[in-house]
């Protein structure tokens, strides 16, 4: 009996999630080698995700949110709060590659950037909100983008970026001075296209993009390939 | 103008949700929660076991959110792929199968899910169109995918219990599927 033979009938069980653990690990090993169960796994795959369609639907009550919400907002506080305790030993760790964001080059092509804002910021509305152009790296001439800012919080928008799929995501990182603070990471999937929220803003000198592993680092691995100067 | 996170499609918050933003995971939990504690609830039975599974399920999303891949599937499906997965656990490791579904007790505090009318539409004829799926297949098939998806019984229990050899029990659970696939897609056709 080949290999395949062996496991072909435990395509239904392994979707419905009916393999004991142990089984469902050999499956598994089996699946990533097997081409024929990999279609047979995707052809089927929708009618097993399509089940929890069929039950009655109920609202859960309000206490469960309550509580969730309680622990997610303890962990996302203390997440926040390691990240600021790691930053200034991780950025006095690689001085070398900080400066890399400040090379007189870097910086004259930034004052340029900052010059032509005059011609590319629209002002919408009131006087809290306005828009800043993005400035992309040449390797991706049709990307493009732009910063809308709200009072203390902005909005990237970007367009027409390579999908890195794998490994690395974008990361969006706030300058204050000569500090290259991290903030969010994001991935644009194949439309190219990516939104970021980044909270107060208000005081920063400039908002760029990096590639970084996913998950994100704590200083930048390479030179900017957006750029928006404030 | 402020931006509103409520505009934004699953996708986009779950990348929110990635950066570690609390208040795009509690948008994730607003638009899913109801299935999800729909699907708890069909699986174990009972109000409080089914609150429970929500919230490792979820706590489980906010802790495991970089491993989310869009290109995988979409959001609800990754969510509630979780949720069936915990109910599993829970139904394993109960020492008591007593999986009669509660009758009387917390009734007052479960309450139709509602939302958006659009959505809420979508949902209803999404609903509607499995029910249906489900209703073409022989009994036996049907039978063997509930007490396998919902029930949480692994094959060899099933065969135990319905008295029918392991293999017979495996290949009703993947024509089951077949057959569903094709009235679903049928369906949409």
């Amino acid at each position: 009996m080949s290999d395949h033979t062996r496991y072909q009938d435990d395509v239904g069980a392994y979707l419905l999630g009916s393999l004991s653990e142990l089984e469902r690990q050999a499956f598994e090993r089996h699946l990533r080698g097997c081409a024929e169960c990999q279609e047979e796994l995707a052809r089927l795959r929708p009618a097993a995700d399509a089940l929890p369609a069929s039950v009655e639907q109920f609202q859960p009550p309000a206490r469960l949110k309550a509580s969730l919400m309680e622990l997610v907002e303890r962990e996302a506080e203390a997440e926040q709060q390691a990240a600021a305790r790691r930053r200034p030993r991780l950025r006095a760790a690689r001085p070398a590659v900080r400066r890399r964001f400040l090379r007189p080059a870097y910086v004259a092509a930034g004052l340029l950037v900052a010059l032509a804002i005059g011609v590319t910021v629209t002002q919408f509305g009131g006087d809290d909100t306005r828009t800043v152009a993005a400035t992309v790296d040449n390797a991706m001439p049709r990307a493009g983008g732009s910063l809308r800012i709200t009072g203390d919080n902005a909005t990237l928008r970007l367009h027409d970026m390579p999908d890195l799929r794998g490994a690395r995501v974008y990361q969006v990182w706030l300058q204050h001075g000569d500090r290259m603070v991290p903030a969010r990471t994001f991935e644009v999937g194949r439309s190219g296209a990516g939104r970021v929220e980044l909270p107060d803003v208000r005081d920063a000198d400039g908002v760029y993009v990096t590639r970084e592993p996913r998950g994100g680092a704590q200083v930048p691995s390479e030179d900017p390939i957006v750029s928006v100067p404030l | 103008m402020a931006h509103d996170i409520r505009d934004l499609a699953d996708e986009e918050v779950m990348q929110l949700v990635q950066a570690g933003d609390p208040r795009a995971f509690e948008l994730l939990y607003d638009r899913h929660g109801g299935a999800a504690f729909s699907l708890a609830y069909r699986m174990v039975g009972r109000q409080v076991p089914a609150e429970d599974v929500v919230q490792e399920a979820f706590l489980s999303i906010w802790r495991s959110r970089l491993r989310y891949d869009q290109t995988r599937g979409s959001v609800r499906t990754w969510v509630l792929g979780i949720v069936h997965n915990r109910g599993i656990d829970a139904l394993r490791r109960s020492t008591v199968h007593d999986r009669r579904r509660e009758t009387l007790d917390g009734v007052e505090e479960r309450y139709e899910a509602r939302e958006r009318t659009d959505v809420e539409v979508a949902r209803r004829e999404e609903a509607r169109s499995v029910r249906g799926a489900l209703d073409t297949l022989p009994v036996e098939q049907r039978k063997t995918i509930e007490l396998a998806y919902f029930g949480g019984y692994t094959h060899s229990q099933i065969a135990k219990l319905l008295d029918e050899p392991i293999g017979t029990v495996k290949g009703r659970m993947r024509l089951g599927l077949e057959k569903m696939r094709r009235e679903l897609v049928g369906g949409m056709a």
